[in-house]
């Protein structure tokens, strides 16, 4: 175990020094610098605003020390708020991202295991066949038409939930809606599926055999056996939600780190989208490592050597 | 964890959540005397010195204030200066202040403003706005690191007078002074806070009407809070202000008819369309030009003054601003923006009208392209078109697109990009044409004019005309202390530049807002700051 | 010993007679070819066929259209702009002409645009909404069929190099896919959108970087149990050479998971051109893809709704008939399923 989590570790952490070096030389071929006003700067001037940015020196050595500054959670400063460093404003913009997409990936999930047993159980049903409308609705719709729409008729019409802002729980619901909506529909197919395949197979036809209630099967045998598989597929919905986040931050004005990425993309600070590229990719690296341990841990086919398929 | 006790958990909590979404329908409309005030980008800093965009700009001329403040109809009103004497020769301001206190109850004094100045302009600072002082005496040569910061032409004269030193006379010296890098700056404040002054409210101190308050540096809501200490508080008749960032426009005007926003900038002709006739509609002018500037660089054709004057005659500027735009913004009448200044009661852009600078004729334009292409031996061209990424700025590619391929041989491609991108591009030369803005810094036509001489870094065309530089550097010259002849100056500029067509104006941009009635009394500006509420009440 | 086989008697054997004897071993069923039984599967499933003709209506309108001038160049009439949809004939509102405003139904077709019909109504240059929706989901469709290709080329090599290969390899084959997973894909899309030109090119190439990699995993997956198959066995020990395996064994036997996985790779592109675009960095104006076109229309959603729900309809029927034409033939392909 401990030999496994080591290894998984380290390709944690070269998988981040590879995606900042990258990031980071592709930032370099891009034009632009913090300079909004460089036609009316003295060379003194505009050579003291690259020095306070660290990038009169040459390339190489700006790369050694962004990754020495990046290892100790520095990514320099931000160009479009001056004097702001990126580690803060990653920080202080983190919470409401993450608040939200807990939110969301657990309401998805939970609803979608719901929604996806029910399909099965009733297979064939028109109580499955609402279930798999729901859930083709739910990938084929983009989180963004349904966050405009959420914010129009709930928001402005309705008046039922605030149209956007973040000061409050109440402020969560119509962005987490439209953000749980793929999670959702992803797990109840899936859920679908595994449970249907289950409900199939030998031990359930053993546990009817035996005189088990038809419940306690479900609870017992098929439900927990479907859910095992669905762990590996949270880190896909965790990229998920993350990529919902871009637009649907953007669009219920929440001050989150997806807002944040799209905004600094249209205002070139190059700084802030490296900052959090790494930190998204950072994310994704943790969710994918504990996913990896809890269905090593829950499966026990499966046994943690470092080693799988 | 048991998976019973998943479900368990997960019950309780979808349900409380259920209950709790069906209680929270009480939305209560705000009666405080809070203005709700919608902002379209992020605050990026409160130090005066630093601030360069019309977010800082609109937040910091309310929080603080510089010696005399914007009034209306392009004129100045006393701020921190009672009152002000200019000598004879035009180069020396002296200004008598009044006995006013920071936010922090230390007195503003004369050297709060020698220290703030020499900030602002010393190259350390790296303000980008430090050009502005390029008439003060040895600002120049500071900012290229040539003379020492305290060699700068502004003295304290006891605690209460400030002497300026101007290198050449400046009769618009007094519009500058009411813009932030002109702010006086504490020093005790600024060393206090270090690197970290004005990178959130509490890291800043205020002299204006309002202080700063709930700003973390990276945040989308800051209020303006009244501030006690403000010499003319009790003028103040509302609590203040919250600007909330709102980047969707849909979005904001959702939250303007939910009552959550009293105030919102409308965007795109719908928006626009469907308040231009209620009360809540303001339209604030703006002294801000739209303009295409064409490569003489890159593609010799454009030196050609016919082909430039063709395109000029192929755009329709009243149907793109009525039909396209339709936010409000006027069709170009000129390069120098109207209502900016007057002479006699007679517009600027009167006295230097050219026509057919803006005209629309497609029969006049196709025979001139014609001759034009003739004259540079070429059978057609192969443009592209630059500009923002901006509603407006696609707006305005999609349109002269549809309107230039009209002429015969001439091939437009467009290129929106984001602001920085777009203006890094047009600086280096990267472009055939570009559609591109000015915003006049302070209520004069030079402030527009500058920009085509010769060697100017903002002539991105590199458009050159003798007559019109001799123009320009008369009225900031020989001319600066003649109103009369440096206002002929400025109009022959104008003239020649339009005659010429070394750029080709499209419209002049206007800020429509929908302000809910019970907000009374905001002041919008065309230049600098644009926005005070220092007389701005609430019903 | 060996005498008493002759010993037998003549008539100890009798041949038979009429050959009925063959029916016993007959296989009832007409025999199929997988793919054969596929399609005659996928064709019990109404949905799957349903969007199956959806598409292909789709697909023949947005190609189709472009061969009439006015789609392929769709003129702006400043004049005519930001009408809604008016379709002769029909007085249903939302189609007649008319919209809401201030409260009340009016017409907007007054003055100049009197006689002129936009059955989906016109933009703000005065476009043709449905001339620029076809032009849309052309665009989207071609980005989602170059994204296919790269999908399948990139992706179905990879994954059968990788799992043919086996070993060293393949272990750096698959640390390169892991570490490419962890990272969100929007986030190197953008990256590497930033760096290119905007266009519908960069588009492709980074749809491209990043969409192969399901693929890869499946089609290795799938590697990996042929290749210790009797019939790949023979065919190395036969001394075939390796790519001629791929193609002549491999190939047909991953025909399915190929298949099953490009139905989910489409409406995934088409998603992220559409996610691209609406963020503000898909393709340039004033070519219009259906993510331009739900951007724009949400600008106005409020008071001329018809921009936003137009394309965002056609977008989510492209969406959902893909998905659901990709469950059917997982279903039809999957040997569990078959009666």
């Amino acid at each position: 175990m401990v030999k496994y989590l080591a290894k998984r570790i380290f390709y944690l952490v070269l998988t981040l020094f590879i995606v900042t070096t990258i990031t980071f030389f592709l930032m370099k071929l891009m034009p632009g610098t913090p300079l909004t006003n460089q036609a009316k700067l003295s060379p003194t001037e505009q050579q003291l605003i690259l020095q306070q940015y660290g990038l009169d020196k040459p390339v190489w050595q700006q790369y050694l020390s962004y990754l020495a500054n990046a290892v100790h959670g520095n990514f320099g400063t931000s160009f479009q708020f001056s004097d702001q460093p990126v580690s803060y404003l990653i920080s202080s913009r983190i919470g409401p991202s993450l608040l939200l997409g807990f939110q969301a990936m657990v309401i998805g999930v939970l609803l979608g295991i719901v929604l996806g047993a029910f399909g099965a159980i009733r297979k064939n049903t028109w109580v499955d066949t609402t279930t798999t409308i729901i859930s083709i609705l739910g990938i084929s719709i983009p989180s963004f038409v349904l966050a405009i729409l959420l914010q129009y008729f709930f928001g402005l019409k309705l008046r039922a939930f605030p149209i956007a802002g973040w000061s409050g729980f109440m402020y969560t619901i119509l962005p987490t809606i439209a953000l749980a909506a793929m999670p959702l529909a992803e797990s109840a197919r899936f859920v679908r599926t595994e449970m249907v395949d289950v409900l199939n197979s030998d031990y359930i036809e053993l546990a009817r055999a035996k005189g088990l209630g038809k419940l306690g099967i479900i609870y017992h045998h098929a439900l927990r056996n479907s859910l095992i598989p669905l762990i590996t597929i949270i880190g896909p919905l965790a990229v998920n939600i993350m990529t919902g986040s871009l637009v649907v931050e953007n669009i219920f004005a929440i001050p989150g780190i997806g807002e944040q990425f799209v905004n600094s993309i249209t205002t070139n600070d190059y700084p802030t989208i490296m900052g959090l590229t790494i930190v998204y990719c950072f994310m994704l690296c943790v969710v994918l490592l504990i996913t990896d341990i809890v269905y090593g841990l829950v499966d026990p086919r499966i046994r943690i050597t470092g080693k799988r398929d | 964890m048991k998976l019973s006790s998943v479900v368990k958990l997960s019950t309780v909590g979808l349900s409380s959540a259920l209950l709790l979404a069906a209680c929270g329908n009480s939305s209560q409309e705000s009666k405080s005397k809070t203005i709700q005030w919608q902002e379209s980008a992020n605050l990026p800093t409160l130090d005066v010195s630093k601030a360069t965009d019309h977010v800082s700009a609109e937040t910091l001329s309310n929080s603080n204030e510089g010696l005399l403040i914007s009034a209306k109809d392009s004129k100045v009103a006393p701020g921190v200066a009672e009152s002000y004497k200019v000598s004879k020769d035009g180069k020396t301001y002296t200004f008598n202040l009044r006995h006013s206190k920071w936010s922090n109850g230390k007195p503003v004094t004369a050297k709060d403003f020698v220290y703030g100045w020499q900030r602002s302009v010393a190259p350390k600072t790296a303000s980008q706005y430090s050009y502005l002082f390029d008439h003060v005496k040895n600002a120049t040569e500071i900012s290229k690191n040539k003379a020492p910061v305290s060699s700068l032409g502004v003295k304290a004269d006891g605690d209460y007078k400030l002497v300026v030193t101007l290198s050449k006379p400046q009769s618009y010296f007094k519009y500058l002074v009411t813009m932030t890098p002109f702010f006086p700056q504490s020093e005790s404040a600024v060393k206090k806070f270090g690197s970290a002054y004005g990178t959130n409210s509490s890291n800043m101190i205020y002299n204006g009407p309002f202080k700063v308050t709930g700003w973390t540096g990276t945040n989308d809501s800051w209020t303006l809070t009244r501030n006690k200490e403000y010499w003319n508080n009790k003028a103040t008749k509302i609590d203040g202000v919250k600007f909330n960032v709102q980047k969707t426009p849909s979005t904001a005007l959702n939250e303007y008819q939910a009552g959550k926003l009293d105030a919102i900038k409308l965007v795109g002709a719908q928006q626009v369309g469907q308040y231009k006739n209620s009360k809540e509609f303001y339209n604030a002018k703006q002294a801000s030009t739209f303009y295409l500037e064409l490569n003489q660089q890159k593609d010799p054709a454009f030196r050609n003054v016919n082909i430039r004057k063709a395109l000029s005659l192929a755009i329709n500027r009243q149907q793109f601003t009525k039909n396209t735009l339709g936010d409000g913004s006027l069709p170009a009448v000129g390069y120098v923006s109207p209502g900016l200044a007057s002479r006699n009661g007679k517009d600027f852009t009167k006295d230097a009208y050219v026509k057919s600078g803006v005209d629309y004729n497609m029969a006049e334009a196709k025979k001139l392209w014609a001759k034009g292409l003739k004259e540079v031996g070429k059978k057609g061209l192969n443009i592209s078109l630059l500009a923002d990424d901006t509603a407006a700025g696609k707006n305005t590619t999609e349109y002269l697109q549809t309107q230039f391929e009209q002429l015969p041989g001439l091939k437009v491609t467009n290129q929106n990009l984001p602001f920085k991108s777009r203006l890094s591009r047009s600086q280096n030369g990267q472009f055939d044409i570009v559609a591109t803005g000015w915003n006049g810094d302070f209520p004069d036509p030079i402030t527009f004019l500058t920009l085509f001489t010769s060697d100017n870094s903002y002539n991105n065309g590199k458009w050159k005309n003798a007559e019109y530089d001799k123009f320009v550097n008369n009225a900031e010259g020989q001319d600066a202390n003649n109103t009369d002849k440096r206002w002929n100056d400025m109009v022959q500029a104008e003239k020649t530049l339009m005659n010429d067509q070394g750029i080709i104006p499209i419209y002049h941009q206007a800020q429509p807002y929908a302000i809910n009635t019970r907000v009374q009394g905001v002041q919008f500006y065309p230049t600098g700051s644009g926005l005070d509420f220092r007389n701005a009440s609430v019903k | 010993m060996a005498d008493n086989a002759n010993k037998l008697p003549k008539d100890a054997f009798e041949p038979l007679s009429d050959g009925s004897h063959l029916d016993n071993e007959r296989i009832a069923a007409p025999s199929l070819t997988f793919l054969k039984d596929s399609w005659r599967r996928l064709k019990k499933n109404k949905a799957a066929m349903i969007s199956m003709y959806i598409l292909i209506f789709f697909i023949v309108l947005a190609f189709g259209s472009q061969l009439i001038p006015s789609v392929r160049n769709i003129a702006t009439h400043p004049n005519l702009n930001n009408l809604p949809p008016r379709i002769p004939g029909i007085d249903i509102p939302g189609f007649n002409g008319t919209l809401v405003q201030g409260g009340q139904r009016v017409n907007a077709y007054t003055g100049d645009a009197a006689n002129v019909h936009y059955w989906l109504g016109s933009d703000y240059l005065g476009r043709d909404l449905l001339a620029r929706t076809l032009s849309g989901t052309r665009l989207s469709l071609i980005i989602a069929m170059v994204a296919t290709f790269f999908d399948l080329t990139i992706g179905v090599t990879y994954g059968i190099v990788s799992g043919w290969k086996g070993g060293r390899v393949d272990t750096f084959m698959q640390r390169i896919i892991e570490i490419m997973l962890s990272v969100p894909n929007l986030v190197v899309m953008i990256l590497l959108l930033l760096l290119f030109k905007p266009g519908i090119g960069s588009i492709v190439l980074v749809l491209a970087f990043t969409g192969w990699i399901n693929m890869a995993r499946l089609v290795r997956a799938q590697t990996l149990e042929l290749k210790n198959q009797e019939f790949v066995l023979a065919a190395r020990s036969l001394g075939q050479k390796p790519w001629k395996i791929a193609f002549k064994h491999l190939l047909p036997n991953l025909s399915s998971v190929i298949i099953v996985n490009t139905m989910l790779t489409i409406p995934n592109a088409i998603f992220f051109e559409a996610f691209l675009s609406f963020i503000g960095i898909g393709v340039p104006a004033p070519a219009a893809s259906l993510g331009t076109l739900i951007s724009d229309g949400q600008k106005s959603f409020q008071y001329l709704p018809y921009q936003m729900w137009i394309p965002a309809i056609v977008l989510s029927l492209l969406m959902i008939a893909f998905n659901i034409l990709g469950d059917g033939l997982r279903d039809a392909f999957d040997p569990r399923t078959r009666e």
